[in-house]
């Protein structure tokens, strides 16, 4: 019984010694991107490299906490675009210990409050569902990317003075239902320019009824809320019938998808004007260029798998990476401010630091604001021989350098 | 930021002194700024700043403050509305210092604040015009004291004090009269047309000397106690007779007046006295600042009676005490859990 005791003493002296107060160590902080991988792997890897870029990034020196060194670890986990699974997965993370999601938005009304039990930061970087953030109701939710009511007040800021009669068309999925609703809303003030209010089924493969009605209402311009493939196929329907009504589009009209299904009719794509965040800040394109390079320089170029008329290979520009880069900086100066990995100081440390965004422009929350893209950072491109550039029609727009998109 | 005005301020009356000391022979002295302030508040927190952006912008700043105040006058809620009026196609970033707990925009704003600890956040694109109006909740132990005005109810007694009042460092010496008649006539000119007024230099006649001056910029008040109209422009102290709900605006007054036939040295103490109340009445225009430096600023000061919140009665919550029973019950429970611990440890 002596010896034992003797032997606990010696143990508890020797676990005390080891956790003296100067000792570094460089432990690993986990970041779990939460995509859906193998319904749109485009998406999924685009969200995915621009959290590990900027994690890389962070870890040439690491994030210093106490006398602790700290470096990021990325893991994936895919959510098939299943809600379902993208709570169990939330739930996995949390208990694995992370200090923070990078969510594509899938099931985020259901796994922030998984995810705020221990006070884990979640970061949406594609989904715009107004409801999916409120600084006041979902303390741990942020977001950086543009939101559905500021692309639907933006498309009727610009649409409404052309004295167009739209067609507001959405398809059933998720996404186009919450679109749908932000257009309502938008275009509300002027119901006079609405020609027809459609749904369209997100999984149909001809549109050609759908957009029949709308050219019989005298429609003389659509805008079409909902997945790319739901894009491709009504433009694919319009055009195949010989209507050449322009098209309006949230930010999936930019997705590649859209240009690969309409890769034998290039022309057809022509004039489809899509409303996004911007990718430039005032100071201009240089530090995009800058991230792109990077980017490229780590995980290639993304391709889109089209070229243009004169055989250049269209490649696409990181625009959701830049988001996921983003907001894994902010995590990092978070964690920094917060002076602790506690989840929960992260999240609070969020509302409060400031980083330069990978487009040159400050990204930044606030205690009363969760969005990182404010509505009047939404600009408007149109498409040209598979590649786009800003309109000039647009204050916002007109100021903005066109990015290249050929290799 | 007290300190780095302070020291702002010390070092403006340095550089005042040490300007003064060769400026007899240089024949020139500057005369105070007009728009410097005079103390580290107002504005709130530091006042107000844009980020770099390629744009400049105009701004011209409006802003309501609401001052809620109990039956003695005791100030317990200040909600500060501020109106920025954008021109300037480009980017803005401005930072509104300010103790606020809350922040929201009123129907009329084209866009919506953010807000940080200290500061409200304005963040976005403008395409010409842009009407930005944030409604701020203040911390009333940090608003109150940057407050131009006090009112004290005592009986039918209503005591409003002015206090703006500052002592700061300035000069002293001779002067020609022309100059300053030139300069004050000026000054006069651009306060009437609501020009930003400018600093200047005036010639003087003898070696300038240290000296302290105290400063307050008046105060138009308007409104009502009970059914009593005020109508005062109030430079101190007054007292009303009066009873009733109070409801009073305040608004600082920036006015030059006619120059007297003072002689040379009254007269440059009328001028520095003209110019820094100038000052401090600017400095009360800008209670939550201006992001454009050169840009109008305009503030309302409403003091208004109200109920202060009283706190909720605290619940209370029935509590059943443990019985002598059950407590001795507990206590065996724990010393049977430690001795059937020490016996398994022993035998491990």
């Amino acid at each position: 019984m002596t010896r034992r005791i003797a032997l606990l003493a010696l143990v508890v002296t020797l676990l005390t010694a080891c956790g003296g107060g100067t000792h570094d160590a460089t432990k690993h902080l986990l970041i779990v991107v939460n995509a859906p991988f193998s319904n749109t792997p485009y998406l999924g890897h685009a969200i995915e490299n621009g959290a590990r870029l900027a994690a890389g990034q962070v870890n040439t020196i690491g994030v210093r906490v106490g006398n602790d060194r700290y470096l990021l670890t990325v893991r994936t986990m895919d959510t098939g675009l299943s809600p379902a699974r993208a709570v169990a997965n939330v739930r996995r993370a949390v208990s694995d210990g992370a200090i923070a999601m990078v969510d594509e938005g899938t099931g985020v009304d259901a796994s922030w409050r998984i995810a705020a039990r221990r006070g884990v930061p979640i970061g949406i970087v594609f989904a715009g569902g107004q409801s999916l953030v409120d600084a006041a109701t979902r303390p741990n939710v942020f977001r950086i990317a543009p939101t559905d009511h500021g692309i639907a007040f933006r498309l009727a800021e610009y649409l409404i003075p052309k004295h167009l009669k739209v067609a507001l068309l959405h398809d059933d999925s998720d996404y186009g239902t919450a679109g749908s609703e932000e257009l309502k809303r938008a275009f509300s003030g002027d119901r006079g320019s609405v020609a027809i209010d459609e749904t369209l089924p997100a999984d149909a493969l001809d549109l050609s009824p759908q957009i029949l009605r709308a050219r019989r209402a005298h429609a003389t311009a659509l805008v079409v809320w909902g997945r790319p493939a739901t894009i491709a196929s009504a433009i694919t329907a319009a055009r195949s019938s010989g209507w050449g009504v322009p098209f309006y589009t949230p930010p999936t009209g930019a997705d590649p998808f859209v240009r690969q299904q309409l890769a034998d009719h290039p022309a057809w794509l022509d004039g489809l004007t899509f409303a996004a965040g911007r990718l430039t800040a005032e100071v201009g394109g240089q530090p995009f260029a800058g991230f792109a390079q990077h980017y490229v320089a780590a995980y290639g170029v993304d391709h889109v798998g089209v070229h243009t008329s004169a055989g250049a290979a269209v490649s696409e520009p990181p625009e959701t990476p830049m988001y996921a880069y983003d907001f894994v900086n902010l995590v990092a100066a978070a964690l920094t401010k917060a002076g602790s990995t506690d989840p929960a100081k992260i999240t609070k440390g969020l509302e409060d630091v400031i980083v330069k965004g990978a487009n040159g422009d400050e990204r930044a929350f606030n205690h009363s604001s969760h969005e990182g893209v404010v509505d009047d950072d939404v600009y408007f491109a149109r498409f040209h021989d598979m590649t786009y550039a800003p309109v000039k029609d647009d204050p916002l727009s007109a100021t903005l350098p066109a990015i290249s998109q050929t290799q | 930021m007290t300190r780095l005005v302070a020291a702002a301020v010390a070092a403006l009356a340095c550089a005042g002194v040490a300007h003064a000391g060769v400026a007899h022979a240089a024949q020139r002295i500057a005369l105070p700024s007009p728009i410097a302030p005079l103390s580290a508040e107002p504005p709130l927190s530091g006042g107000a700043r844009r980020s770099a952006e390629n744009v400049a912008h105009s701004v011209s700043a409006t802003t309501s403050v609401a001052v809620a105040i109990d039956r003695v006058g005791t100030p317990f809620a200040v909600t500060a509305t501020q109106r920025l009026d954008v021109r300037g196609i480009g980017d803005y970033f401005f930072t509104i210092g300010a103790p606020v707990l809350a922040v929201q925009a009123p129907r009329d704003s084209t866009a919506v604040p953010g807000m940080r600890t200290g500061s409200i956040i304005w963040a976005g694109f403008n395409p010409g015009e842009r009407l930005l109006v944030a409604r701020a909740t203040l911390e009333p132990a940090k608003a109150v004291p940057a407050l131009p005005l006090t009112i004290r109810v005592s009986g039918d007694a209503i005591t409003l004090e002015n206090t703006t009042t500052v002592t700061v460092p300035t000069f002293t010496a001779d002067a020609p009269r022309p100059p300053l008649i030139a300069y004050l006539s000026l000054l006069r000119g651009e306060v009437q047309d609501g020009r930003t007024p400018l600093q200047t230099t005036v010639p003087i006649a003898s070696t300038p000397t240290d000296v302290h001056m105290t400063v307050t910029a008046p105060l138009h008040v308007t409104g009502t106690i009970g059914a009593r109209h005020v109508d005062l422009v109030l430079a101190s102290r007054a007292e009303i007779r009066g009873r009733g709900r109070i409801d009073l605006h305040a608004e600082p007054v920036e006015h030059v007046g006619s120059v007297t036939p003072a002689g040379g040295r009254a007269l440059l103490r009328e001028a520095i006295q003209a110019t820094l109340m100038l000052a401090r009445a600017n400095q009360y225009e800008q209670f939550l600042g201006n992001p454009d430096p050169a840009g109008a600023s305009r503030t309302v000061y409403a003091y208004r009676t109200a109920s202060p919140p009283h706190a909720a009665p605290i619940a209370s919550v029935g509590r059943r005490r443990r019985t002598w029973v059950e407590t001795a019950l507990v206590v065996a429970a724990l010393a049977a859990a430690l001795a059937a611990g020490a016996a398994v440890w022993s035998r491990s």
